[in-house]
């Protein structure tokens, strides 16, 4: 309860951040990101590209939460996501401040993961698609 | 791209003699292949099949099948990070090191008994698997256990009837 109640909250914060950004937030439209953004999969051992996120980059200092970007096999960006461990919901962890370089969102999802090189803690991913729906399939595989 | 990384023999001092006692039947077994699954969202990982019964000296092979992650096969020994001593006394561990998709790693194991393993990255999240190299023998404690794999490996005497233990995930 505690978690679900973290979340949708946290999704509500964050929509309302994407919402408000003004268009020129498009910097990191493109991949490689450029500055701090380094890519995962040079980071940790994982595949380059991840059926259903896309290519990952993360700027390590901000590990574990992100914001990792995501691209797809064009290299354009698809969506921003925050990794959350469940044992820093549950012990009510604040996170704020989190940058948000992605531009506009277009729908949330938030779903468990049961971790990876990298973020190995069971955690959630809060996907902030800045793409439609139908468009999530450029990163399905 | 596939990689199969070096064949590794546990089974402490006396690996070299019981291969040599091992009739050449034994060795000539096919590969069995234990594969590192998950789901699509990456909230479900684990070993296919989770529990197995082999003879002594066939080869395993773990071999990564999840296009979204990477995986390792590595003992419950006190040599893998501190972790209890879940396989036979005397046996080497093994650690494979993360394999990524369609990357494989071979094993074979000789001294009798029950051997424990997990998946680095998801030990938390309870990727767990169990081998019976035959005849069975006494299996390691339920101590220290990891909360995480309770529930999650059939018993020694299970594997040992069915051969084979395959669970959904």
């Amino acid at each position: 309860m505690l978690i679900r109640t973290a979340l949708i909250a946290g999704a509500f914060a964050l929509t309302s951040v994407w919402a408000a950004m003004p268009a020129h937030a498009q910097s990191v439209g493109k991949a490689p990101p450029g500055g701090a953004y380094k890519k995962v999969s040079e980071l940790v051992k994982l595949p380059d590209f991840l059926p259903g996120l896309g290519t990952l980059y993360v700027d390590p200092k901000t590990l574990p939460a992100g914001p990792f970007l995501a691209y797809d096999h064009d290299g354009r960006l698809v969506s921003t996501v925050y990794m959350i461990p469940v044992e820093d919901m549950q012990a009510q962890k604040k996170f704020e401040a989190l940058k948000s370089p992605g531009g506009a969102v277009d729908h949330v999802d938030m779903y468990f993961n049961a971790g990876h090189p990298g973020v190995e803690k069971p955690h959630y991913h809060v996907v902030l698609w800045h793409v439609a729906k139908a468009d999530e399939a450029r990163v399905a595989k | 791209m596939i990689t199969r990384r070096a064949l590794l023999r546990a089974g402490g001092g006396t690996v070299g003699l019981a291969l040599l006692a091992l009739p050449l039947r034994t060795r000539a077994e096919p590969v069995i292949e234990i594969a590192m699954r998950g789901n699509s969202d990456g909230s479900k990982v684990w070993f296919d099949p989770v529990g197995l019964l082999v003879e002594p000296g066939q080869t395993l092979r773990w071999i990564n099948r999840d296009p979204g992650n990477a995986h390792t096969s590595t003992a419950f020994h006190p040599a893998n990070g501190g972790h209890a001593l879940r396989i036979p006394n005397g046996a080497a561990p093994w650690n494979s090191d993360y394999l990524l998709p369609d990357q494989s790693f071979d094993l074979r194991l000789t001294t009798f008994g029950v051997y424990d393993y997990f998946c680095i990255p998801h030990e938390e999240a309870g990727m767990v698997g169990r081998i019976v190299v035959g005849p069975l023998d006494r299996g390691p404690s339920d101590r220290d256990w990891p909360e995480t794999a309770r529930g999650q490996l059939p018993t020694p005497e299970e594997i040992v009837r069915r051969k084979v233990i395959r669970r959904p995930p």
